[in-house]
């Protein structure tokens, strides 16, 4: 087995300080496996996390890290990706911290679509301050502060995060550990917002007031509640362990098209001389005909033209070869008009 | 770090949350005197050093102590 993601971790500040069986861990771990499976490495890595149990995730990582502000993890891992695009940008970070105080980065963040990777530790509770009732509890649940069950629905980021493509929304659980693998690493290489809601166990402040002992038993209560549905998926329902993806449908812009004038032979033009070119200056109903390096143009349609013998300063009848080269439009100007003659001599 | 039969257990990082202990599909591991033991019939499946959130656990390699 390789055990080579330890080099992500900072062992020397192990054992870490989540409670026993706390699923947080098994989200580090693994999150660390695959990092080191797509060769990505402190060089080219940051870990942005936030407030919370899971907020010390990026301090056990061995990777350059942002311990932000309370529910701010999103802002600073899109500017860190904003200023260094060529930085790999994660935030490792919890229900708490991204669906309730930093709700709104989230919305707003998922809208502009930068290109990070979220792992959301969604232990359905606030762990860290003691299991009150959190955003994604769900409905019925005693907590600390919902001693007779929670009375609300809880936050549905599934649905939020869907809303309108592209975006990029995996469900997983700590349980079903193959799965959650895939996700992770899909979520990595996902071009644009991706967001892994990671279902995991909090056995000291969630587990035991429900009923559980262990937390296996908590595993295998996720086994029951939830299931996998393969394959790609517009919309996950709440029982559904699975990856929802969807790009915006681009629209294919029509080709310009390009008209390719024929192109005349220099020697089957009509010749002119300097003196029969100056007769063509507009007057008495003649078009206007200048010379530009060597060959005669027809310039009776330019609006610019109409009707007077010069514009402004160039002068009808003429070479105005050098005219054109210090003028503040380029030769395309002239090259628009057909061609009628060459100058000879 | 205390070898067993087939797995290393770290008793530093070990918290006791007997995920090891419940996930093992032969149950050939226990929590006796506060620590990890294991019995023989161990069948190789890394089931303990997969689950465990802690880093607590490995299964030796088959060239180790097989």
């Amino acid at each position: 087995m390789d055990r080579s993601y330890k080099e992500l971790l900072k062992l020397r500040r192990f054992p870490h300080t989540w409670c026993p069986g706390c699923g947080i861990g098994a989200v580090l771990k693994n999150v660390a496996m695959a990092i080191k499976e797509l060769d990505w490495n402190y060089k080219n890595t940051v870990a942005v996390s936030g407030i919370g149990c899971s907020g010390r995730m990026s301090g056990y990582m061995n990777l350059d890290a942002v311990h932000t502000p309370h529910g701010r993890p999103l802002t600073a891992a899109e500017t860190i990706k904003t200023v260094r695009p060529d930085l790999n940008v994660i935030v490792l970070s919890g229900d708490g911290d991204l669906g309730s105080i930093g709700g709104n980065h989230l919305l707003h963040t998922s809208r502009r679509n930068p290109n990070i990777t979220v792992f959301c530790n969604d232990n359905e509770i606030y762990g860290l301050t003691g299991g009150q009732a959190g955003p994604t509890t769900p409905k019925g649940t005693k907590t600390l502060t919902s001693p007779r069950g929670e009375p609300y629905s809880p936050l549905r980021l599934g649905r939020i995060l869907t809303q309108q493509p592209p975006y990029f929304y995996a469900r997983t659980s700590v349980y079903h550990l193959n799965h959650f693998k895939t996700c992770i690493r899909e979520a990595l290489l996902w071009k644009g917002f991706s967001f892994v809601d990671i279902i995991s166990d909090c056995i000291e402040l969630n587990g035991r007031r429900l009923g559980f002992k262990t937390a296996y038993q908590m595993f295998k209560w996720f086994d029951q509640r939830f299931h996998i549905v393969e394959g790609e998926r517009d919309h996950l329902q709440e029982d559904e362990l699975g990856i929802a993806k969807a790009l915006v449908e681009e629209v294919p812009k029509p080709a310009e098209k390009i008209e390719v004038k024929p192109e005349i032979p220099i020697e089957s033009l009509k010749p002119f001389t300097l003196e029969e070119l100056q007769q063509f200056d507009g007057s008495g109903g003649k078009p206007i005909y200048i010379a530009y390096k060597g060959k005669v143009y027809d310039l009776s349609g330019s609006l610019l033209f109409q009707g007077e013998k010069k514009m402004r300063c160039h002068i009808a009848g003429k070479d105005l070869t050098k005219d054109i080269d210090i003028a503040p439009h380029g030769e395309d100007l002239v090259f628009k008009f057909p061609l009628v003659g060459k100058i000879e001599g | 770090m205390k070898p067993r039969i087939n797995v290393i257990w770290n008793e530093i990082y070990c918290k006791r949350c007997l995920i090891c202990v419940e996930v093992c599909p032969v149950q050939v591991l226990s929590l006796e005197r506060n620590e990890i033991e294991e019995k023989d019939g161990c069948i190789r499946c890394y089931q303990c050093e997969r689950y465990c959130p802690d880093i607590a656990i490995e299964v030796m390699d088959e060239k180790g102590r097989g």
